[in-house]
């Protein structure tokens, strides 16, 4: 039987220990949120994925049930290994930072109620909405959308963050439009 | 916290945090206010108030945004509590996606394929655009805050400086009170 490997389409199929420090160095550094150091390691520092690459799996990662980054790690996990790739990463992102943000949460009781830490926490999190804004506008320059794209990407923004319609209904609604878009353009 | 975990809060936790991690679709903070029914209004497992202060930390800390469960589960059981409340919430969800993946790169259509996958992207980035925006709005209480969110993704979006430098900072700033 022959079977073409998905494995093939990617540039690199990484060693288990680099895939394995991979995930733990987005685990480790993402504060104010993973999906920036995501983006970071896997398309500019490792090169294992392209911005467009990146930017399709998200949107698999999106609409599967689970948190985005964890099923991330799944999917490149058991694409380069197998279950034990997947099960490697998603310990390198979940299950190794949990120490951290358990010792974090022992001392936040203790420092919670100074306003130096209120003041430095406030002025992270600002930033830390800047990290997601520009990580989108990277996946944006680099995805090379086609009009159409550039569409579909606006009115999911509108829906979600100006409207604040639930994300549920706005991915019923946008994932079969946009596929039944796609499909009508490439025949 | 309570001192010893007894295995039917283990028991309880594990059952309550599985039976919603297939419902997180778009991620768990999506789910927050299912959550906050479950552990506050139904189980007493802790105050409203102590729920925010967990998902702030949860946003804050490393990690995935979703440890805010795990924490969850530390405030009810300790360490104990802590994993299997990770393991409940993303265990069910991630086989999920491991079969759907699966199946999804061995489909035999690769035309099919394409079209679905060329399809998510503006989605995805949509999606990345819109949960930046709400933080930045839930962040930006002041003008040296906005501005905080601006030079970020200016740097992000057009320098290769590394955002713990970014982050680093931002602090910085706020604890010289300029926030």
């Amino acid at each position: 039987m022959t079977e073409a490997s998905p494995a093939a389409a990617d540039s690199a199929r990484p060693a288990r220990t680099a895939l394995f420090l991979a995930f733990l160095k987005m685990g480790l550094l993402g504060f104010g949120g993973v999906l920036p150091w995501a983006r970071r390691v896997l398309v500019e520092e490792r090169r294992w994925l392209t911005e467009r690459e990146f930017a399709e799996l998200l949107g698999l990662c999106q609409i599967l049930p689970g948190p985005n980054v964890v099923n991330l790690s799944v999917i490149l996990g058991a694409r380069w290994h197998g279950p034990a790739g997947a099960l490697l990463a998603m310990t390198g992102i979940l299950f190794i930072p949990v120490f951290a943000v358990l010792l974090i949460a022992t001392f936040y009781a203790s420092v919670a109620h100074s306003s130096v830490a209120h003041n430095a926490i406030g002025a992270a999190s600002a930033a830390a909405a800047g990290l997601i804004i520009g990580t989108a506008i990277r996946l944006l320059k680099g995805s090379r959308l086609p009009p159409r794209g550039l569409v579909v990407g606006a009115a999911v923004f509108v829906a979600v963050a100006i409207v604040q319609a639930p994300l549920l209904w706005v991915l019923a609604v946008a994932v079969p439009g946009a596929i039944a878009l796609e499909w009508y353009w490439s025949r | 916290m309570s001192a010893a975990a007894s295995p039917d809060v283990l028991f309880e936790i594990a059952w309550r945090f599985a039976s919603l991690s297939l419902l997180a679709i778009g991620g768990i903070n999506a789910l927050l206010p299912e959550f906050h029914r479950v552990v506050v209004d139904v189980e007493h497992w802790m105050t409203s108030a102590e729920f925010a202060d967990l998902f702030a930390l949860a946003q804050l800390a490393p990690g995935p945004n979703a440890m805010v469960v795990s924490l969850f589960g530390w405030k009810v059981a300790g360490i104990a509590g802590a994993f299997v409340a990770t393991l409940a919430c993303c265990g069910p969800s991630s086989l999920v996606c491991y079969f759907a993946m699966r199946r999804f790169e061995r489909m035999k259509e690769a035309r099919a394929r394409e079209i679905v996958q060329r399809a998510l992207a503006p989605i995805a980035i949509g999606l990345v655009f819109a949960s930046g925006y709400t933080l930045a709005r839930a962040a930006d209480r002041t003008e040296v805050a906005l501005a905080l969110t601006v030079i970020a993704t200016a740097i992000i979006a057009w320098t290769r400086v590394n955002p713990v430098w970014v982050l680093a900072v931002a602090a910085a700033v706020g604890v010289a009170g300029l926030g």
